[in-house]
């Protein structure tokens, strides 16, 4: 860029442009937080009057009654998507970054990315109709835990292994050279030393993923059902409830105990996923800390 | 798995629609025809696919509401994101700077239920109300001001749908944005600045230029975000089918919310014509949105060195 | 817990209909039953029995108009079975349907009855009446106190966008004396396949086919594409849309009346097959329901819509519950069988009690009997 001295002579127009940039940035900030704030706080508003924490206890009569089979239900969820996306989406991430590129090379490796990638520009109602027509018709399972926790699984998977992957790539060299310095196996490491250092971004991973999955709404209106009673355990043929189906469901009923139910479920859901958020992000604080501090 | 898992979704789908992308062939992304034909009546063969006998579908509303509230909300998100990672980065004291930052980044974790109850019981009533009579009496009756004027709608539909969006991906276009404005080195700003440059002249010539394609890359994902939005699309956009709204206030609907309001009552169409229409809608909204994505990451991984924070959506 | 007058409660609710011997096989305590049973189903051709069922989780999803029924019918029933637990969940017609038919759920609820098609695509599905229901064509204009005179040809106008204003002369004409606002109106539908779209076009397409088209009638159907309307899920957005849109015409089913009459939405009497104008009433439509009750075939699937029944309300349904033949398991059939015996019998399900929160009619007694001989072929 060439630049001229003289072309930069501080003029009063010049000012009131730059005056004009910084109410625009402040502008900007305001109009993201406002509504934002907003938001949460109409929605606690209209929750706080009526609120009853025997909505954590009992049980929902659907449009009436309590939350607590849904609560249940949206952690048994979280819980199965921990497991099924946390061990596919960190293995995928492990092979992304350990395997893919030094042995099987850039093709294999390629495959994977584009995958990783594609699935995670699916939209999710588009994954809740296979869900729907593939897993509870087609193959008779029924509105139940196991197509729910597939679907939205596909759905995380990719955050989870891209951030297992960035997780991992940021472990210094030199911790691996030490390892193998000291004569570990190339498996032995990876668990042992490289992973441990990976673990607060791949836990940062799970979380956000988690947080996904308890907000998510349409895939599992189409796969999880909707029960009155608690989870039952089983995989299979029995649905599910969970918050977001009340919050979707509610709000349009014609009886204020209905409504009530539906900014209950929105402030319960609100809570979870901050709390995860939070949560995630103090993890990286800590250990960014930490890293600083080593160095 | 992952593989697997993208061949068993790709190849459910490509069967499911195979019927219906051969009944309704071309016209589908043309037509404005959302007929079910009549259920309870006779049926007949087209292309030796059965029926409901009249049942005719055309998905150009809903392409045209998607593009048009995608098209609304990265309009919005993306100066604001820009301005708000400015505001981030240059204008605030750290210790304020990085709570707000926090408070942004958290907001893309809000589940979109949420945004919809807000939107559809709060923000909408609010802007049919106070807002949308105010623009629609006082625009000038040119071309694209003109959308802004006729009926405002009673608060569900395309605008408060735009609105709703760009709220829901401007967490994503800011936070990223910041994390990228983090990086332009100090050095080529402060030469900026003692060349005289005023802030806003440093931000046009140096900082922006300096991440261009990353914060690109942001607002495509942004907006593959905003194209696939189900749920709160669904709650604010007033869900009528088969028109494309006469101006910005109208009540429409997109791909994602007709397949998750229409699903269940497609299974009722004895002939399966229907749920094999909405797997090819469905097909079609993931080719966009794959299309869209992969661009995205494209331009992301070739510009940015860091890749932690760009894929979080 | 008082055991005794529990049961005694109970045995004195267990009387078996149209004279017939037998005992109703009531939960704990009553051990001996299952063999007077038997016995009893020997002697008489149709005794109207609740099964003791084994344990069983039971879902239901479907008609957002059968779901208030079904709130108070369920608990009241596990009241009784305590080992049977029943989820419900209002979600429209077009997914009690479909999820029955899928085998999602065990038993779908619909305002509407299925389709040719939908029978020929799942032969072993049964639709059994439940209850009779019917629907009110509801309003927002403030300050009317009156209750509109609307006819077939107005309604199909309205939805067409012919008639636009509240004001209009054609409405203006049925109504003299009546003060009619300069308000437009906005036509609301359901966006969800609902049984309430059913008889609602099917009502306009009887009374208009010329202008609406005789065979546009569905769950789902072709809306035309006119500027003022909007699409709410269920009764209940149905319900609330209208409440928060001034102007708005709205088709509801009768047990979202009570709520529709709370958000100050009116009411309108509909014009019947034989051209008079009639309030949606308990009697008005228990008297078209009357005039179908011979000519309803064994199956339930008959329309009761626009009836040349004197004083009859012209929009009045059967409401069914669409169950698979075939259950997944003997128990859950058993189930299904129980709840749908309890659910029909004048006794429990289908006494004033219930019917009356929501406005419904029960079932005549030859139907009851017809939907009776349906639910025994569940297995």
């Amino acid at each position: 860029m060439a630049i001229d001295v003289a072309a930069y002579p501080r003029t009063r127009w010049r000012r009131g442009k730059s005056l004009v940039f910084r109410a625009f940035t402040m502008g900007s900030l305001i109009f993201v937080v406002g509504p934002a704030v907003w938001l949460i706080g109409s929605v606690v508003a209209r929750a706080v009057p009526t609120w009853r924490w025997n909505v954590l206890t009992t049980m929902s009569q659907g449009t009436g009654g309590g939350l607590a089979n849904a609560i249940v239900g949206t952690g048994v969820i979280m819980l199965g998507v921990l497991v099924m996306a946390g061990t596919v989406g960190i293995l995928t991430g492990v092979y992304l970054s350990e395997f893919a590129v030094r042995r099987s090379g850039r093709a294999g490796g390629g495959v994977m990315r584009v995958a990783i990638d594609v699935l995670a520009g699916f939209p999710s109602i588009v994954l809740g109709y296979v869900g729907y027509i593939a897993l509870c018709v087609g193959l008779g399972w029924g509105f139940s835990l196991l197509p729910a926790l597939m679907i939205v699984s596909m759905m995380v998977v990719p955050y989870i292994a891209k951030a297992t992957e960035s997780a991992l790539r940021q472990v210094p060299t030199n911790y691996r050279e030490g390892a193998e310095a000291l004569g570990m196996s190339g498996g032995y490491a990876l668990r042992r030393v490289v992973v441990k250092s990976a673990l607060p971004g791949i836990v940062t991973g799970l979380l956000i993923a988690l947080s996904i999955a308890g907000g998510e709404t349409a895939p599992l209106l189409y796969t999880a059902g909707v029960t009155n009673n608690l989870p039952t355990w089983t995989l299979l043929h029995h649905p599910i409830s969970y918050l977001t189906y009340y919050i979707w469901t509610d709000w349009n009923q014609p009886t204020a105990a209905a409504h009530v139910v539906s900014y209950d479920a929105s402030v319960i859901l609100i809570v979870m996923v901050l709390a995860l958020l939070v949560f995630a992000r103090l993890v990286v604080t800590r250990t960014q800390r930490h890293t600083e501090g080593a160095r | 798995m992952p593989i697997a898992a993208l061949l068993f979704v790709v190849v459910v789908l490509a069967v499911k629609a195979w019927p219906a992308i051969r009944v309704n062939g071309f016209g589908f992304l043309t037509s404005s025809a959302w007929l079910p034909g009549n259920t309870y009546g006779g049926v007949q063969h087209v292309h030796g696919v059965t029926i409901p006998a009249g049942a005719r579908y055309g998905a150009w509303p809903l392409i045209a509401g998607t593009l048009q509230t995608s098209a609304i909300a990265i309009l919005i998100a993306l100066p604001i994101s820009i301005g708000t990672a400015f505001a981030l980065t240059e204008r605030l004291p750290r210790w304020i700077a990085r709570p707000v930052g926090f408070f942004v980044e958290i907001l893309a974790g809000i589940p979109s239920v949420i945004i919809g109850l807000w939107g559809v019981l709060v923000l909408g009533p609010y802007l049919a109300h106070d807002v949308y009579p105010i623009v629609a009496n006082h625009v000038p009756n040119v071309p694209v001001l003109r959308y802004f004027s006729g009926s405002v709608g009673y608060g569900e539909g395309l605008l408060t749908s735009g609105l709703v969006l760009g709220l829901m991906i401007v967490p994503i276009i800011a936070s990223t944005t910041r994390d990228l404005f983090l990086q332009v080195p100090p050095l080529p700003k402060e030469g900026a600045e003692a060349l005289g440059m005023t802030d806003a002249e440093v931000a046009r010539r140096v900082t922006i230029p300096w991440v261009r394609s990353g914060i690109i890359g942001a607002t495509v994902l942004g907006l593959g975000r905003a194209l696939g939005e189900t749920i709160a699309v669904a709650m604010v956009s007033g869900s009528v089918l088969g028109v494309v709204s006469p101006n910005v206030y109208g009540t429409m609907t997109t791909i994602a919310a007709t397949i998750v309001s229409q699903l269940d009552s497609a299974a009722t169409d004895g002939t399966g014509f229907a749920v094999a229409t909405l797997a090819e809608a469905g097909l079609l909204l993931a080719l966009i949105s794959i299309v869209v994505n992969l661009l995205a990451r494209r331009i992301v991984s070739r510009s940015s060195r860091m890749s932690a924070p760009v894929g979080r959506a | 817990m008082n055991w005794k007058s529990r049961t005694g409660a109970r045995l004195t609710l267990s009387v078996v209909l149209a004279g017939a011997m037998g005992l109703t096989s009531l939960a704990s305590g009553a051990s001996a039953s299952t063999k007077t049973k038997a016995k009893a189903k020997a002697k008489s051709a149709v005794t109207l029995v609740v099964e003791k069922p084994a344990a069983a989780n039971l879902s239901e999803t479907g008609s957002t108009l059968l779901y208030p029924l079904w709130n108070i019918w369920a608990p009241d029933y596990q009241a009784t079975y305590h080992n049977v637990t029943i989820s419900t969940a209002g979600t429209g017609s077009g997914t009690g349907i479909a999820d029955a038919a899928s085998g999602t759920v065990n038993i779908g609820s619909s305002d509407a009855y299925l389709s040719p098609t939908t029978l020929a695509a799942n032969p072993t599905l049964l639709n059994i009446p439940l209850a009779i229901s019917y629907q009110a064509i509801v309003y927002d204009i403030a300050g009317l106190t009156a209750h509109l005179k609307l006819s077939g040809t107005l309604i199909t106008q309205i939805y067409l966008g012919k008639i636009t204003n509240w004001n209009d002369s054609a409405i203006a004409a049925l109504n003299p004396g009546v003060k009619l606002p300069s308000l437009p109106i906005v036509a609301l539908h359901r966006s969800d396949g609902s049984g309430d779209t059913f008889i609602f076009s099917q009502y306009v397409a009887r009374q208009d086919g010329a202008q609406w088209g005789a065979g546009n009638f569905g769950t789902t159907v072709t809306w035309p594409a006119i500027k003022n309307q909007l699409a709410e899920a269920g009764n209940g957005g149905m319900v609330s849309g209208c409440a928060a849109t001034p102007g708005c015409i709205a088709y509801v089913g009768i047990s979202y009346l009570t709520q529709a009459l709370g958000d100050g939405l009116g009411y309108a009497q509909i014009k019947n097959g034989i051209g008079q104008y009639v309030l949606p009433t308990p009697s008005s439509a228990s008297r078209e329901a009357q005039g179908y009750t011979k000519i309803t075939p064994a199956n339930g699937t008959i329309s009761m819509v626009n009836g040349r029944v004197k004083g009859g309300y012209p929009i009045v349904n059967y409401e069914y519950a669409i169950v698979n033949k075939h259950q997944s398991s003997a128990s859950d059939a058993q189930a299904v069988r129980s709840v749908l015996e309890w659910a029909i019998n004048p006794k429990f399900g289908n006494s004033s009690k219930y019917l009356s929160q929501v406005r419904f009619v029960a079932l005549p007694m030859k139907v009851v009997l017809q939907s009776f001989k349906q639910i025994k072929t569940i297995k």
